[in-house]
């Protein structure tokens, strides 16, 4: 397979079911060795686009290539470089954990070197091997899915909601798993709405909604373009108060309380000016990669795709 | 699964493995009712049956017995005829064909199964060829035990070995095959293209269920006498066979025909469709 150049390219990708539109006009390009989360609600074209990648659907148009290959003309040949689990994930119940993982790597044709480890770390059992599937509960189903799509050690590694039902302990050995991946130079794509997880394990983040890509860019850029929130409590009891020039920071009163949003670049001016005020208590902190995803979600005409890694932050919060 | 029987074909393998208990009671029932067949026709002379008042049966009475209208029901081939294509024996092999078909590509699709199968390095031709194969081999094992069955009570009965030739029964096992796969290929197409088991099920049972109606009306009403041509009913005729021994190879031509034609559009529809549940 191939070693240089970007592990993932999509160019103008659109896939429509009849008159759906599951994805429209996507470009995503993610660098070999990236961890790159992949963000949206449901519906927003996260599955759509995984899809198109391992080759289960073919683009209505645009260009995709996954490890310099087309994912459906070249199929066979990239398949086995790949490690996909998919967002809804379903075996078969009659078949044990020991069989279905055999099953799958026979047809993947390739050796299994990591799956004793895997099985051991994500604590998968003999016992729960050697069990049909049908018994599984939803989190030991998680953890087999885990192991097959890593067994093989690919090179590309497809996530569509991994941690779904795993328990926290469980959680963290996935989180080491992705950081030893990446150290080891592979490639893997997190397509998720939990947003811890996206935060914790990915450098770069694609925002997709209803189809359409929003933006993408560093975790650590989205979190550093995002507002400050600053909590103030005032001293007087007079409760909620005009602000100067306040109101575009979108304050939320509560009693003599107010939480404000602060572009960063306006939060030393605004506080020389707040801090005038007679206030007790005061708080600034960093608004989470949430408030990012949910201002870059919000309906507004005036977002655009921006996959320059420039700034597309709204002024305005509702 | 290491070392098993599913190293060189998994996906053959796994269709019967899910199958099997399915399978294995079709067989025991397939064993079963010929065997009652054989035992009823040895027991009573077929001439006993319709001679009540001294009538003769009705002529679409040969939809029961499979023929062309050369056998009579009342004989020894009519009534083991009638056993092979009687309503038991077409829901035997419908269950099967149908069964076997839906499992080819729709279930996988219906039940998701299909997104992990395809993300390996497994081209849609070997998914559906392996699948077919095993739909085939099911076919295969069905007929053969019929097959075995009839000639065992044949040639251990000698008024039944008298009236019908071994070789006859072992033809009539080939044409049983050849009316399986004619309705696999259809059914296979439909699973090929489709996303729910129950259509292809539906699509199973209509081939067979009105090819055989059409084939009754056929017979019984001489203005629509043509019809019989559209009929799989029509060039499966295990009476004749039976009766003459040999293999009609006009006949199995068409329904090998239409069952391969099937087939290969079955791999047609595959290879432009999305496969994702």
């Amino acid at each position: 397979m191939r070693a240089t150049g970007p592990a993932i390219e999509i160019s103008s990708l659109t896939k429509r079911y009849g008159r759906t539109v599951g994805v429209e006009r996507l470009d995503i390009t993610v660098g070999t060795g990236e961890v790159f989360g992949f963000l949206g609600p449901n519906g927003a074209g996260k599955t759509t686009t995984l899809r198109c990648l391992v080759g289960l659907l073919k683009p209505t148009a645009g260009r995709v290539r996954v490890l310099g290959l087309d994912p459906v003309a070249d199929h066979r040949a990239l398949a086995p470089a790949l490690g996909y689990l998919p967002g809804e994930l379903r075996l078969y119940p009659e078949l044990t954990g020991a069989r279905t993982l055999d099953l799958l790597a026979r047809l993947s044709r390739a050796p299994t070197p990591r799956r004793a480890e895997l099985c051991e770390r994500l604590r998968l059992s003999s016992g729960d091997l050697g069990r049909p599937v049908a018994a599984y509960s939803h989190g030991t189903k998680q953890k087999l899915g885990l192991v097959q799509a890593l067994q093989h050690d690919p090179e590309l590694v497809v996530l569509d909601e991994p941690t779904e039902g795993l328990d926290p302990l469980v959680q963290e050995t996935f989180y080491e798993l992705l950081a030893e991946a990446a150290a080891a130079g592979r490639t893997v794509l997190l397509s998720s709405h939990v947003l811890p997880e996206v935060q914790r394990s990915c450098g770069r983040v694609a925002i997709v909604r209803k189809g359409h890509l929003v933006t993408v860019r560093s975790v650590a850029a989205l979190r550093e373009a995002r507002a400050r929130r600053v909590r103030l409590t005032f001293s007087d009891g007079r409760g909620r108060r005009p602000l100067p020039g306040a109101e575009r920071w979108s304050p939320r009163w509560e009693d003599d309380r107010v939480e404000l949003l602060i572009p960063p670049h306006e939060v030393v001016a605004a506080l020389r000016d707040l801090l005038t005020l007679p206030v007790t208590d005061l708080t600034v902190e960093e608004a989470g990669l949430e408030e990012a995803f949910l201002d870059l979600y919000r309906d507004a005409p005036g977002v655009r795709p921006d996959v320059s890694g420039q700034d597309v932050r709204r002024e305005e919060r509702p | 699964m290491n070392g098993g029987s599913g190293r060189g074909f998994p996906l053959l393998w796994l269709a019967l493995l899910r199958r099997r208990r399915m399978l294995v009671a079709l067989l025991l029932g397939m064993v079963v009712f010929e065997t009652l067949i054989v035992v009823i026709v040895d027991t009573v002379p077929p001439t006993t049956f319709f001679s009540a008042g001294g009538r003769r049966p009705p002529a679409v009475f040969r939809a029961f017995s499979g023929t062309s209208g050369e056998v009579s029901i009342a004989s020894y081939p009519g009534l083991l005829g009638a056993g092979l294509v009687h309503p038991f024996w077409i829901a035997l092999q419908l269950t099967a064909v149908g069964s076997l078909a839906a499992a080819a590509v729709a279930a996988d699709v219906e039940s998701g199964t299909i997104e992990l199968l395809m993300a390996r390095p497994l081209s849609r031709t070997r998914l559906l060829a392996e699948r077919t194969a095993a739909l085939l081999v099911v076919s295969a094992l069905l007929n053969t035990a019929a097959t075995l069955t009839v000639a065992t009570g044949v040639a251990l009965s000698p008024r039944l070995r008298e009236a019908v030739p071994l070789g006859g029964v072992f033809a009539a096992g080939l044409m049983g095959w050849a009316f399986a796969l004619c309705v696999t290929g259809p059914a296979l197409a439909v699973s090929a293209a489709g996303r729910h088991r129950a259509r292809v099920v539906g699509a199973t049972i209509a081939v067979g269920a009105v090819g055989f109606a059409v084939n009754f009306v056929a017979l019984a009403w001489e203005a629509a006498a043509p019809l019989r041509f559209v009929s799989p009913f029509h060039y499966y005729a295990p009476a004749d066979v039976l009766a003459h021994g040999a293999v009609p190879w006009g006949s199995f031509g068409v329904l090998a025909g239409v069952g391969t034609l099937g087939i290969a559009l079955a791999f047609a529809l595959l290879a432009r469709r999305d496969l994702a549940p």
